[in-house]
């Protein structure tokens, strides 16, 4: 039955259809899944089938990223909300654009994404100034700090994430808090994210959730 | 000598000239050949014209731009907030649109030409066609209607409104977003724009599903063409890929001219237009901040030769960031001369 349903809900994100999508998920519930079933058994392998279709060049696209996010996060919540105990997040990580961007698209596919892993998010919201980043992820004890930069400028300036690591070192929190980076710079050149001392770098909003559940393993090990 | 417009024209007719056309797309370096601090520098449509014509002189490439940003098509919505860096482009500092019922009100800007806004443009367009008219292509930059929005909501909203939000506000804010861009195609002709760069990343299929595009975006740019024509239009999709969709766009409209992803396979997009337009040539520019200038030169070679074979060919960049240095620009240029040269 889950291969089947797995296959629907994937052909419903594949063609950017949202209802059919939520309509795969109803038919599961029906059909007896329970609300963990739904999110470990279709939701998240639904991400990383796209996952590997993009590392496979699978032509995945940003409108396929932003409803494969955006139903995980909203199908994950409607089922925690169905599930006494639910699960224990995995992880902490806080996400925010570079200082001076406000390109927010990448940071809520990552976002949703991430819900649906169990992976808590705070969202610090967009154009961060550094010291932001590093307080918040600080005070709440998270193991990733997730910037989105959408300008080369963003990217690579002084304000954006090479001041993040200026200031983790500083702090001595470089082995506590890892440092990962996304957009579209990065894409197009992907040793910017080596040279403003980024730990790891996500090629795109969904697979920066692989990325960001290495580093919490990583962290744990 | 020969000029960058008949560069073009020879390439365009698939003729032969002294070497390629080169497109160096100069915008925010304007600021630095003036000394000039970056909100100062595009304050004046005066200084934008003046450092337009220095650079191209000063390096030797084909074009001039008109485009002082890309966000300023959102100020011609009455965006007042702009951040302005030190080392970049300013950028939309907050959305005009911050709720989907703020759409039904939206007024569409209509005489351009006689708009604050645009006035400074206006005057740097005189300038650059009393300056260089006729002989190096003035360039300008036009959001297709289907883009538009991500200037005026954001790509999040927009995103948000296109796949799951109410259809008749999507509907109509892409009906005010085509009324916009027919005033806007029409205001740059007739200020002497020759190159039209019709920047549309939903025309890519790094956006959209490949169906989408057919189904929702392809009818809105066969109307958009419908309705100004594809005269000096070149499809862009902000960087991203198109291959796909290029033998399509040809069949169903006038575009002729190709600018290609530095992402996609260019000897491959050459065969898909197989001498039906132009195919440009895009260098990875990102790559300039750090490249050695052996391999800026490697680079540009490899594109000539994946894209020249034939004829009918341009090489040009992307938006060139900031602090790429002046040695790798000029290292980039003259690999594009010396490669792209005829026979």
């Amino acid at each position: 039955m889950l291969t089947e349903l797995v296959n629907n809900y994937n052909e419903a994100i594949y063609d950017t259809d949202r209802a059919k999508a939520m309509q795969v998920v109803e038919t599961a519930l029906e059909k007896g899944a329970t609300p963990e079933m739904v999110i470990f058994d279709l939701v998240v392998p639904a991400m990383q089938q796209m996952i590997k279709g993009i590392s496979e060049d699978y032509d995945a696209n940003l409108a396929q990223h932003f409803l494969t996010a955006q139903i995980a996060g909203e199908v994950t919540d409607a089922m925690l909300e169905k599930i006494e105990s639910p699960p224990e997040p995995i992880g902490m990580i806080v996400i925010g654009t570079a200082d001076g961007d406000i390109h927010s698209l990448g940071k809520r596919i990552v976002m949703g994404c991430l819900k649906a892993n169990l992976v808590e998010s705070i969202d610090l919201g967009v154009n961060v100034p550094p010291e932001r980043f590093v307080d918040e992820a600080s005070a709440a004890g998270a193991s990733v700090i997730g910037i989105s930069a959408m300008m080369v400028h963003t990217a690579t300036g002084e304000n954006g994430p090479r001041a993040v690591r200026r200031l983790l070192r500083e702090r001595g929190l470089e082995e506590k808090i890892k440092l990962i980076v996304g957009g579209a710079p990065f894409r197009f050149s992907p040793d910017i994210a080596k040279s403003v001392g980024a730990d790891a770098v996500a090629d795109n909003g969904i697979a920066a959730c692989r990325v960001v559940k290495n580093c919490l393993k990583k962290g744990r090990s | 000598m020969i000029t960058g417009m008949e560069r073009l024209a020879a390439a365009i007719n698939g003729e032969k000239s002294d070497r390629i056309p080169v497109f160096c797309n100069l915008i925010d370096q304007g600021a630095k050949e003036l000394g000039l601090p970056i909100k100062e520098y595009f304050s004046d449509g005066a200084h934008v014209a003046e450092a337009q014509i220095r650079m191209r002189e000063k390096y030797g490439f084909d074009n001039v731009w008109s485009l002082f940003y890309v966000g300023r098509e959102a100020e011609l919505f009455g965006c007042d907030n702009v951040i302005y860096a030190t080392d970049g482009p300013p950028n939309v500092g907050s959305f005009i649109i911050k709720n989907f019922r703020e759409i039904e009100n939206l007024p569409v800007p209509d005489n351009l030409t006689s708009h604050p806004v645009f006035e400074e443009q206006k005057k740097c367009l005189d300038m650059l066609k009393k300056e260089v008219g006729g002989r190096y292509p003035i360039c300008a930059y036009i959001t297709s209607s289907m883009s538009l929005p991500v200037m005026l909501m954001g790509m999040e909203r927009w995103m948000e409104l296109l796949f799951l939000g109410p259809a008749d506000l999507r509907e109509l804010l892409l009906e005010k977003c085509f009324t916009f861009f027919v005033r806007e195609v029409e205001a740059y002709r007739q200020l002497g724009a020759d190159v039209l760069v019709y920047s549309n990343p939903f025309g890519s299929t790094d956006t959209v599903p490949l169906t989408y595009f057919t189904d929702h975006s392809l009818p809105l740019i066969i109307k958009e063409m419908e309705a100004v024509g594809a005269q000096g239009m070149v499809y862009y999709c902000g960087m991203s890929r198109f291959n796909q969709v290029i033998d399509i766009i040809i069949e169903k409209t006038d575009f002729r001219a190709f600018y290609i992803s530095p992402l996609d396979d260019l000897a491959g997009a050459k065969a898909i237009v197989a001498g039906r337009g132009l195919t440009c040539g895009v260098v990875n520019d990102i790559k300039l901040l750090e490249w050695s200038q052996d391999q800026i030169r490697s680079h540009v070679r490899q594109l000539i030769q994946d894209g020249m074979p034939g004829g009918r060919f341009l090489i040009g960049t992307g938006v060139m960031p900031y602090n790429i240095p002046e040695t790798s620009i000029r290292s980039m240029l003259e690999a594009a001369y010396e490669f792209g040269q005829f026979d």
